[in-house]
């Protein structure tokens, strides 16, 4: 039996206690194969972040069940990953592009690579830096520190450090949410072309229907519950 | 294992790689290691220097191995010889003295020494005179050149430049000392036994015994000290022959003192200023890990964006807090470091600052057993004041990367507790492990601590008070002001703390440096004779009286009899404890070390208190009875009926105790512990002490003279100009306590410039929308200016409190003197105090003002 990578049932998450709590998720069901790429659409303040969040272990759900990778992030009975057995889980199997970067700014391009391949305990973590870097067209930036790069360079340094570890699955949360749209198009294609030489699973956030369409499989979410779901 | 090892690795790997070798956000744990473990290894290295200066220069400080010393008597045949068969001996006596030259007279310190003096270390004069004067003092040319060793010339003497500025005189001139004339034939340039001499109401004259023997100075019972310094042979146990010659000669009146404590009262004063400065030292360590906590908070809170990129790269807590520890370790290490070079480096100028208390040269000094206490110290208060935020960094979590901040790391007491707690241990254990009074050592930790804890309650009241300060009646820049103290994670409770410690500690050094001088200055005088006149014989009380009231009509005259004796046994008659037969002096029981001052009388003196028991009558004839002091009883286990046998010019006496008395050690009159009844000890050879309060105005310089000529054997000391000796030798000593705490006062600055510092992008976000809605840079300074003041008032105030609070036990607790500090000079340290405070805030604001609105609102 194939196992998939992402398995929720009744997903919830909840911040804040007492009156003032405020529901995020609201029961999310969801199952994502292996190597599927998968988009997620939604309003401003639908849940959709929140959502990635708690699927790449980043947030504690607060109640439901979820399996990534065929590991128990959560459990029926309120069991799962702490954060740091979550922050373990994550090391080298899962990648993560945020919309604002978060290079570490006292690190150069290579350096901020290296961090994610050390951290999972990897061997040769400059060499594979390095041809990362490379990969995504960088190999003059390897010196570079993030204020020294452009807009897009830094994402594309974000993009090789997700990837570097060959995880199996990848979130992407507005990558091209700072960008503009040329530069945009070329770090999602770069994006899209490191997932499919990896064959890992992608799970992309975004509020371009256009790009969105560039995924197997499209996730409408709203008021923290999935409104529709289209395979293509 | 293997594998927490591979994650350290990877910690430091990662941490050297992300460390800012600028120290950025690091840099006022950099300063404040550096004004602690600095001012430690200063106060550490100069006691050790010093120490090591007594111990090592012991045989030259005390002119021998070992020294026998007596009151009144020399040693006699049978005790010359057991010395002789020791080692090589060197003999001289000791008195006070007064020197005059025409009508010029100054009280000098008269030494005797021998051909064979010094027996260690070199003696030098300059300016010697050539030949060998007559006893008219007359003949000899001066010339240039210098002696060694050896006693002067008969009938010439070596002096102190102070003597020879005092009485106007050149060498090649006379001067007379008792009966005999003297020829000045060279100025001390060094005496290598100086420090061991004590504290002399004078500048030194030397003279041979011969000269000594013409000035008729010296009687059976006078005052004078006859001193036998011996080189023994390597190897020689002193303690061994110290106690074997005093037991041979038990009940003599024998002092004992070896090359190891050459220097007792260097050695006390060592002791109790290095502790005191050693806790002054701590005190700074510990604001300046105040500044520690601040600085590690504000720099972990400003890392919470690359802490969570690093846990989202898969990096655990554990992580996190290894890399960060490992970086605010490398700044520790850089701070504490630079502190100890700086701390060796400013030794020698604190050196010249009591040179003329204690053996100290101001050359450089490397001691790695001080500099290393210094580490550790500083090392153990860098681990306690920056666990609490490190562990609280464990709460960051990768989301803070996408949701908003909105409150301060959460901190976890319970985790910090086992960290912070072995910390304190640590800096407990080793703060009573190196004191020299451990006693003193926790109480000071223990009253640290709750200075600590009530100055961090006023900070949390002031803040609580100040975000409840709301109002629309209260102007703006109050307003500001009072929302800048009160708002959430504002550094109020650390800065009243670290502000709040520091200028208590001002405050009290202030209060209790004036309340010493207006007590040596202003007290004093109000009760303490104009002069004291030692070695007055009996027979001429009446005569002295004559003169005085002759040339000075209504003088005070006090006189006593003044013996000296040591005190051999006390106890009950049938149990008494022998003081040879003790292991260790009782604590308090000052009176049973060597020979003390001893007198009788037939009335009870004035300034004393009969506590216990009754004083003998007027006219009483009986057994002998004696009155004792009564903190000495009390240290003794003394009871009313109990008898004291001492030992009085070589003859043992004994006297039941009658009665016991309180001493008010503030007159300076005559004091003494043990006072016996009349007949008990009137039979042994002594003279009078005698004191002198003058009424009115009176020519001092006729009367000064009148005695001396009239009373050449007697010595006549004027009290002021001793006071004034003994006021710059405090004021000496003052000046390095005054250095050493304004480390304290440097690191709450730190503190403070700490805290403005990690507030500036808040108060830059504050100004700029101030400045959007039209404030002026003006009303935006005095907005600052306002809020700095009002904090700068209130910890003048708590620490005018706090400081008189800790003068006034130090005054009357320790020291036994009464509160009287001079509050307008504390007042004014205060205010200094309060103003740098406000200054230094105000500059340190000044890029706050000069942020452009439009610019910065494209950075916000």
């Amino acid at each position: 039996m194939n196992i998939p990578a992402i398995r929720a049932e009744r997903l919830l998450l909840t911040l804040g206690r007492g009156p003032g709590a405020v529901e995020i998720l609201r029961g999310i069901d969801l199952v994502v194969p292996v190597g599927q790429t998968v988009a997620l659409l939604g309003p401003s303040g639908s849940g959709k972040s929140s959502l990635m969040a708690v699927l790449s272990g980043l947030e504690r759900a607060s109640g439901g069940m979820l399996q990534v990778a065929g590991q128990d992030f959560a459990t029926h009975d309120g069991g799962g990953l702490d954060e740091d057995a979550l922050a373990r889980a994550r090391r080298g199997r899962i990648g993560i592009v945020l919309q604002a970067f978060h290079l570490l700014p006292t690190m150069t391009a290579q350096e901020n690579v290296a961090v994610a391949l050390e951290l999972a305990g990897r061997a040769d973590p400059f060499e594979v830096a390095a041809a990362e870097l490379a990969a995504v067209g960088l190999e003059h930036r390897l010196t570079h520190y993030p204020a020294q790069l452009s807009g897009g360079e830094q994402q594309r340094v974000a993009i090789a450090r997700a990837l570097s570890t060959r995880p199996d699955l990848i979130f992407a949360d507005e990558p091209t949410g700072n960008l503009d749209s040329a530069t945009g198009q070329a770090v999602i294609d770069q994006l899209f072309a490191r997932r499919e030489a990896a064959g890992a699973t992608l799970f992309l956030i975004t509020h371009d229907p256009v790009l969105a369409q560039r995924c197997e499989r499209i996730l409408e979410l709203a008021d923290g519950q999935i409104l529709a779901d289209t395979l293509r | 294992m293997n594998q927490t090892w591979s994650r350290w690795g990877m910690a430091a790997a990662l941490a050297r790689r992300d460390f800012s070798w600028r120290f950025r956000g690091l840099r006022l744990l950099v300063i404040c290691l550096f004004l602690g473990s600095g001012a430690l290894a200063a106060i550490n290295t100069l006691e050790g220097a010093i120490r090591q200066q007594l111990a090592g220069q012991g045989q030259e400080i005390l002119g021998g191995d070992i020294e026998f010393s007596r009151y009144a008597r020399p040693a006699q045949a049978d005790e010359l010889a057991a010395m002789a068969a020791l080692g090589q001996v060197s003999s001289g006596m000791r008195l006070q003295a007064i020197a005059v030259a025409g009508d010029r007279t100054a009280p000098v310190q008269l030494k005797s020494v021998d051909a064979r003096w010094p027996l260690y270390g070199q003696f030098r004069a300059r300016q010697l005179i050539a030949g060998v004067a007559d006893s008219n003092g007359a003949g000899g040319a001066v010339t240039a050149g210098e002696v060694t060793a050896g006693a002067p010339a008969p009938m010439t003497a070596w002096a102190g430049q102070g003597a020879l500025d005092r009485l106007g005189v050149q060498p090649g001139d006379s001067v007379k000392i008792g009966n005999a004339t003297v020829l000045v034939a060279g100025v001390i340039a060094q005496e290598p036994d100086r420090l061991s001499e004590g504290f002399a109401l004078g500048p030194p004259v030397i003279v041979s015994d011969q000269t000594l023997a013409a000035t008729g100075l010296v009687q059976f019972g006078s005052m004078a000290v006859a001193k036998y310094r011996i080189a023994l042979p390597d190897g020689a146990n002193l303690q061994v022959i110290g106690d074997t010659f005093q037991e041979q000669f038990a009940s003599q009146g024998w002092s004992v003192r070896t090359r190891d404590r050459a220097a007792p009262g260097a050695d006390r004063l060592l002791e109790s200023l290095g502790q005191f400065l050693s806790l002054v030292g701590l005190a700074a360590l510990i604001i300046a890990g105040i500044g520690i906590a601040g600085a590690v908070a504000s720099w972990l809170d400003s890392r919470r964006g690359t802490m969570a990129t690093l846990k989202v790269l898969g990096a655990d807590s554990t992580d996190v807090l290894r890399i960060h520890a490992l970086q605010i370790a490398a700044a520790t290490v850089v701070g504490v470091s630079a502190g100890l070079l700086a701390g060796m480096l400013v030794v020698p100028l604190l050196a010249r600052l009591l040179a003329d208390l204690l053996p100290v040269s101001g050359v450089l000094v490397f001691d790695i057993g001080a500099l290393a206490r210094a580490g550790v110290f500083a090392l153990l208060v860098a681990f306690v004041f920056s666990a609490p935020a490190l562990i609280a960094s464990r709460t960051v979590t990768a989301m803070a990367l996408l949701r908003a901040r909105v409150s301060p790391m959460r901190h976890l007491w319970r985790r910090a507790l086992l960290p912070v707690g072995l910390g304190l241990a640590g800096i407990v254990v080793l703060t009573l492990l190196t004191a020299h009074d451990p006693l003193l050592a926790a109480g000071f930790l223990g009253s640290t601590a709750i200075v600590l804890a009530l100055l961090a309650l006023i900070g949390v009241a002031v803040r609580m008070l100040a975000s409840s300060a709301y109002g629309h009646t209260i102007p703006l820049a109050m307003r500001m002001s009072m929302g800048a103290l009160g708002r959430p994670g504002a550094p109020t409770v650390a800065l009243v703390t670290a502000l709040g410690f520091g200028l208590s500690a001002f405050a009290a050094i202030a209060v209790i440096q004036t309340g010493i001088d207006a007590y040596v200055a202003g007290t004093v005088p109000e009760r303490a004779p104009d002069y004291f006149v030692l070695d007055l014989p009996r027979e001429n009380a009446a005569a002295f009286a004559q003169v005085v009231e002759s040339r000075a009509p209504g003088t005070q005259i006090r006189t006593a009899p003044a013996l000296r004796g040591a005190v051999l046994a006390y106890g009950p008659e049938d149990d008494m404890v022998r003081v040879a037969d003790l292991d260790e002096i009782p604590e308090g029981a000052w009176a049973l070390r060597g020979e003390r001052g001893l007198t009788y009388s037939a009335t009870l003196p004035p300034g004393n208190r009969i506590t216990q028991g009754r004083w003998w009558p007027q006219d009483y004839t009986g057994e002998a009875l004696v009155s004792i002091d009564d903190e000495l009883a009390v240290a003794l286990e003394l009871e009313i009926g109990d008898m004291i046998t001492i030992g009085l010019l070589g003859v043992e006496r004994t006297a039941r105790i009658a009665s016991f008395r309180t001493i008010e050690w503030d007159d300076f009159g005559f004091n003494h512990a043990l006072i016996f009844s009349p007949g008990s000890i009137e039979n042994a050879p002594h003279n009078l002490a005698a004191s002198l309060i003058l009424r009115g105005e009176v020519d001092r310089a006729g009367l000064l003279g009148a005695l001396v000529r009239q009373f050449p054997g007697s010595a006549v000391i004027e009290i002021g100009p001793v006071l004034g000796q003994a006021r710059a030798l405090l004021g000496n000593v003052g000046a390095a306590v005054l250095a050493a705490a304004s480390v304290t006062v440097l690191a709450g600055l730190a503190v403070l410039l700490g805290a403005i510092a990690a507030a500036r992008a808040r108060e830059t976000y504050d100004t700029i929308v101030l400045r959007v809605l039209g404030a002026s840079r003006g009303q935006i300074l005095s907005a600052l200016a306002v809020r700095y003041l009002i904090l700068a008032a209130l910890l003048s105030a708590i620490a005018l409190a706090l400081g008189a609070g800790v003068g006034w036990y130090v005054m009357t607790g320790m020291f036994d003197l009464p509160f009287r500090p001079d509050w307008l000079v504390v007042a004014a340290v205060l205010t200094a105090g309060a103003l740098t405070v406000v200054m230094a805030a105000v500059v340190a604001s000044l890029p706050v003002l000069r942020a452009r609105p439009a610019q910065a609102l494209r950075d916000l």
